[in-house]
């Protein structure tokens, strides 16, 4: 690869790390590059499937759409880059997100079969014979998951990716499993010659400016032009179905036969033979056929049994408008006004909220409010910038908008601090409260009826005019910065002695004392809630918490594209002498600074007594020796078929153990080296031994080592072994840093 | 449109619900139970809101899973929900007054009084509070609000555990003690003491608590008394030792949150000659004295049981450090849920998980390891039947196919110190024992972190084992 493709490429995987929503945009400017960029095709293709192959389970649905775009986009040359890396990039993906992802992503497999919206090619986005074995291993799973589905794994399981069957290995960080094809026709490396090279093929698609696959992306402003391929119509196939239909009516007279006495297959086996003449029969109109297919794909899940992996999806899952709960509903093909009501507060707003309110430069509010930039995302910003909001609320200038949300709040309260009756005051029924939906008009029922609130609600129309009258009486300033301003910092500190120990004394409200735990700390961090005084100490404070949140953010982003795993605890001296101290980060007992407590050097014997000391050094002495497992793909590991190799080290007589590397993707022998050339050619004469026999047999026994005894020969290896081990998950770990 | 005989098949997904938005007035709650198989979402539009204790920003949309638990709001609050519920519904309260809340904060007020007395003069120590009543009377959530409150005020508390089922900042079966600093997470379905909030190799958006465990591996307080005496013990000396190095901590006081304790009137059998025969119905005072005395504690928090506040008044009536020991008796809220078996069982569950692969926030990867029966030490309470031998001691467990699926505690010690010191050593991790198999005399096990297990452990009787965790 020349520099300017790696260039490329490097740039290319930055942005997609930056990517964290499907923002319609940042995957349309992706798509622009890699069409423009079509001659370092293959560079990019490979970053993008390393990406996905990687990234956190949230981040793998905005990439896995960036490959949508582009394929769809670009075909040439991307569909051939990535087809043969479809089947473990869709499926390694599958494994890892939760099911409402995986809801998406079966949309969008729907879409590869079809041809490309708006094309006159009538070729789809993938070959079917790229597509069906996804499809296949899909339905194997949800079989599976299906027998599985009544035992109380359930939620064991949701949302956790579930690996291939474990052997004696280290789970794949993330717990990516990648599994290899099932009918084995695709290389597993896609740096074979391709047929087509890029740069000189033109491109035969021309560009539009909407990518089709634009509908499902949250984001989309307008209607699609054309019935996008996510949308509902298009996705069903009547031969498909029929086939599906046919298929299921012969396992249902299979299980018949062999269960006649059970009135449910009778009853369920006699609807789909009905099913199947009135589709034989009629023409029925799409959205029928949408509720038809998702029937059949429900019943196939419920009455297949065959078994290979394991996996969670909801039986559900081909139905377009369940819509997951929660934040990944920004992920869903539904159209924009749907998306829009869930996520009510825009971007814009609450960067303005946060802006007068953290006191923080410009600059790091801006990032904390926006993601756009190269700065790791925050989770105010999970809405996207440019929402359809306008659109859902007229386009009326919100008070909010202009002061920050909550502040016309501080204002009023600010105005009558701390009086008995302003929590007493009576508030509206329930009712009126739900039906003072927008913002202006939601916070006074709870504050002191302040001099304009009976204008307030005439105004609410108009709420440039709320805010000439609030500046006339003087309770506003000349600039939203003012507002947190009139907000005491500090009150004497109430009397000790005015409650006593006892039950009479405890149960008298004392509602003046409330504000000691909300205002009178001061304005809450829009973060996490906590309060800070306004004093000069206290903006320092924030200042430092802000800033606190703001790394925190940027390394939990980073931290995704590592392993993380849980820390051990602290021994009860390091506890007694550790300090609490806020917006400090934690720092794991190895105590190597900051960067210390995300070292991988935190194992159960390490910390606190110090009992790998100097472990480390020896450890970067040991070269990494391994090899790939001779019995290729086999689930045995090592077991049989490893042509002509030994399985047992010449010198002490022990197996090899096979280990998954995630480094290679495939199994390894650790700690091993070939003696005489290579195992996987079969020829004569080659041994494979354990590195660390080898060496103590040819250069001797060391004098450390003959202290040990010859029986503690087997288990200082099997520590080197890990310890070699460890040494190329770390040297793993730094490459992706 | 329904297809003929096809309609018995029911979708396991109902649709997802919309947003709605959900009224609090000042006092009132809004409570709800959500499955561990679904997640909600919550927002607070206006007004201030808090879960136990710890506010919620406003505009930030938290996620909450699997959780039994409320948000109460002091000043009012209308809040933005959607999501599945098991079930939700708003308390109002008429007046404050009628608020179980009134006296929460008031007696929190009172803490912060005491807390400002203790560092103005005196020893500086600020309030041991420990917190009992019979079962469903509220008393974690309270432990958990009056932390969560001092905090907010720049304390620096101490809340303690001694009851084993709980297991806060740790696994069930667990006494444990932490210092709160820094905010608590809203999101965690423990309320922020879950083992979740634990720390990580990672960052984490919410500062992580760090705490001290000790393993008791049981249930019931009555299942190894002296042991979970010797444990609050240990705990109590760890706490000690604690405020008196740390002025802050020592001004914050500690909270404890006790087992539950159902004494009735007239029940009591305290025979001082035998000590074990305390187990019957005195039994839960007893231990609780023992809390009194281990962490000096001089105000007590009863729930809902005027009964045992009077048999406390009875016992002794000066703390450790002489002051005299304030008694108050509190209602018990209504609405409490009175947790059911299976919930609970499916809490530990996803708290075990929890721990090995993170929550919804990070996902962690656990090792998988092999090792040789030879090269770890397993070791297993002795069954001590017989009342009259001292305390119980550990042995080597048998590895058989039984171990699988239990987590074992590592401890903090070596393996060749004496017995009585592993079983008193402070917990540093869990594993979990996915595979036994005895033919080749090896064992999976499932671990935070990877590397050797030179450390003993120890396999408890409780929390049960429960389906392979590795699915």
């Amino acid at each position: 690869m020349d520099d300017i493709g790696e260039e490329v490429a490097a740039d290319f995987r930055e942005a997609l790390q930056d990517l964290s929503t499907n923002a319609r945009f940042e995957i349309v400017t992706l798509t622009n590059i890699a069409k423009e960029n079509a001659n370092h095709g293959l560079a990019i293709a490979e970053v993008l499937t390393q990406h996905i192959k990687e990234a956190p389970a949230s981040k793998t649905l905005p990439a896995l759409y960036v490959l949508d775009s582009i394929v769809k986009n670009v075909p040439t040359p991307y569909a051939l880059f990535f087809g043969p890396k479809l089947y473990q990039i869709f499926m390694g993906s599958y494994t890892k997100v939760d099911s409402a992802t995986r809801r998406k992503m079966d949309e969008m497999l729907k879409t590869w079969k079809e041809p490309i919206a708006g094309s006159i090619s009538k070729k789809p986005v993938f070959p079917p014979d790229l597509v069906r074995p996804i499809e296949n291993a899909l339905l194997a799973a949800r079989n599976a998951y299906q027998d599985k589905f009544q035992s109380q794994q359930q939620h064991l399981m949701r949302g956790r990716p579930v690996g291939p069957p474990s052997r004696a290995t280290p789970t794949p960080p993330m717990g990516r499993a990648y599994q290899p094809p099932p009918h084995g026709q695709y290389p597993p490396h896609g740096d074979q010659p391709y047929p087509m090279r890029s740069g000189n093929t033109p491109n035969g698609m021309p560009h539009r400016a909407t990518p089709p696959s634009a509908g499902p992306h949250a984001h989309y402003q307008h209607p699609p032009p054309s019935q996008g391929p996510y949308g509902a119509p298009a996705g069903i196939n009547i031969d498909k179905l029929k086939d599906d239909i046919q298929q299921l009516i012969q396992l249902g007279t299979a299980e018949f036969t062999q269960n006649m006495h059970d009135d449910s297959i009778k009853t369920r086996l006699g609807a789909l033979l009905k099913l199947q003449e009135i589709l034989q029969s009629q023409n029925l109109p799409q959205e029928q056929l949408m509720a038809i297919n998702d029937q059949v794909a429900q019943l196939a899940v419920n009455m297949r049994a065959a078994a290979t992996q394991p996996q969670p999806p909801p039986p559900s899952s081909y139905h377009p408008a369940a819509l997951p709960p929660y934040n990944t509903t920004t992920h869903t093909p539904t159209p924009p006004v749907v998306v829009s009501q869930q996520f009510a507060p825009p971007a814009a707003p609450v960067a303005a909220a946060v802006a007068p309110a953290v006191q923080l430069p410009a600059v790091l509010a801006a990032a904390l409010g926006r993601p756009a930039s190269n700065v790791a995302p925050v989770p105010v910003a999970a809405a996207p910038p440019p929402p359809p909001r306008p659109a859902t609320t007229g386009g009326t200038l919100s008070l909010d908008s202009i002061l920050g949300q909550g502040a016309l709040a501080a204002l009023l309260a600010a105005k009558k601090p701390a009086t008995p009756q302003q929590t007493a005051t009576p508030v509206p029924p329930p009712a009126a409260l739900a039906a003072l939906r927008s913002p202006p008009q939601q916070t006074p029922p709870f504050q002191p009826p302040p001099p304009t609130q009976p204008a307030a609600n005439p105004l609410t129309q108009n709420p440039s005019a709320l805010l000439a009258m609030l500046r006339q009486s003087g309770l506003l300033g000349g600039t939203p910065s003012s507002a947190p301003a009139p907000i005491i910092p500090s009150l004497p500190p109430p009397d000790p002695n005015i409650i006593t120990l006892t039950s009479a004394s405890l149960k008298l409200p004392r509602l003046h004392l409330l504000p000691y735990l909300l205002d009178h700390l001061g304005p809450p961090c829009s973060q996490c809630g906590r309060r800070f005084p306004t004093s000069e100490e206290g903006k320092k404070k924030k200042t430092a918490h802000m800033d606190w949140h703001f790394r925190v953010h940027q390394r939990v982003a980073e931290a995704e594209q590592r392993g993380q795993h849980r820390s051990q605890f602290v021994s009860e001296l390091d506890w007694i002498q550790s300090h609490e101290e806020p917006d400090v980060d934690y720092n794991a007992p190895s105590g190597e600074g900051e960067e210390g407590s995300e070292s991988d050097d935190n194992d159960w014997s390490g910390g606190v007594r110090g009992g790998r000391k100097g472990g480390k050094g020896k450890k970067e002495e040991k070269k990494k020796r391994w090899i790939i497992a001779p019995d290729e793909g086999g689930v045995g590991g090592v077991g049989d078929g490893g042509a002509g190799v030994n399985k047992v080290c010449p010198i002490c007589q022990e197996k090899f153990q096979s280990r998954y590397l995630e480094e290679v993707q495939d199994w390894v022998w650790m700690d091993a080296v070939v003696v005489g050339g290579q195992p996987g050619m079969g020829g004569g004469g080659k041994r494979v031994y354990h590195g660390s026999c080898w060496d103590e047999v040819n250069a001797g026994v060391q004098a450390g080592q003959q202290q040990q005894g010859l029986t503690l020969l087997g288990k200082g290896k099997r520590e080197r072994e890990e310890e070699g081990e460890e040494e190329i998950r770390g040297g793993v770990k730094r490459l992706m840093r | 449109m329904s297809i003929p005989g096809l309609g018995q098949i029911t979708a396991q997904q109902s649709s997802a619900p919309a947003t709605r938005t959900v009224a609090l007035h000042p006092f009132s709650e809004w409570r709800f139970q959500i499955s561990p198989a679904s997640t909600a979402a919550c927002r607070l539009v206006a007004g201030t809101a808090e879960r136990d204790g710890t506010e919620l920003a406003q505009n930030k949309t938290y996620s909450l899973t699997r959780c039994r638990s409320k948000i109460v709001s002091f000043t009012g609050a209308t809040l933005e929900v959607s999501g599945e519920f098991e079930s939700e519904n708003v308390k109002h309260s008429p007046t404050p007054a009628a608020s179980p809340f009134v006296a929460y904060l008031n007696l929190h007020f009172l803490l912060q009084a005491r807390r400002t007395q203790a560092s103005q003069g005196g020893n500086g120590q600020g309030p041991r509070v420990m917190i009992c009543g019979p079962a469903a009377t509220g008393k974690s959530s309270l432990a958990k609000m009056l932390i969560g409150w001092a905090t907010r005020q720049n304390e620096q508390p101490v809340l303690a555990t001694v009851d084993p089922r709980d297991g806060m900042l740790a696994l069930p079966g667990t006494l444990s003690a932490a210092v709160f600093a820094t905010v608590m997470d809203v999101e965690d379905p423990e309320g922020g003491v879950g083992v979740g909030c634990t720390p990580s190799s990672g960052p984490s958006a919410v500062p992580v608590k760090l705490p001290v465990g000790y393993y008791f591996g049981r249930e019931k307080v009555e299942d190894d008394e002296q042991l979970w005496k010797d444990l609050v013990r240990r705990l109590g000396s760890s706490v000690r030792a604690k405020t008196g190095g740390d002025q802050g901590v020592r001004r914050g006081g500690v909270v404890i949150d006790t087992p539950a304790v159902d004494f009735k009137k007239g029940e009591v059998k305290v025979k001082n000659e035998d000590g074990q025969q305390q187990v019957e119905q005195g039994g839960g005072v007893e231990g609780l004295m023992h809390v009194v005395r281990e962490f000096a504690v001089n105000i007590i928090v009863v729930l809902g049981s005027p009964d045992l506040e009077a048999e406390l008044r009875s016992r002794n009536n000066k703390s450790t450090l002489g002051e005299p020991i304030e008694i108050v008796n509190l209602d018990k809220p209504d609405g409490v849920v009175e947790q059911d078996r299976q919930y609970l069982l499916s809490s530990r569950k996803a708290l075990i998980k929890d721990y090995f692969f993170g929550d919804s926030k990070r996902a962690l990867s656990p090792s998988v390891q092999s090792f040789s029966f030879d090269d770890v030490v397993i070791f297993r309470a002795v069954d001590g039947l017989d009342l009259d031998d001292p305390p119980q001691v550990l042995e080597r467990a048998e590895i058989t196919e039984e171990m699988s699926h239990w987590t074992l505690a590592v401890m903090d010690a070596s393996v060749n110190d004496p017995l009585e010191t592993i079983r008193q050593a402070p917990v540093i991790g869990w594993v979990c024992v996915s595979d036994v198999d005895k033919d080749r005399r090896r064992m999976k096990i499932l671990s935070p972190v990877s590397g050797r297990l030179t450390r003993p452990m120890v396999w408890g009787r409780w929390p049960e084992p429960y389906v392979n965790l590795l699915g």
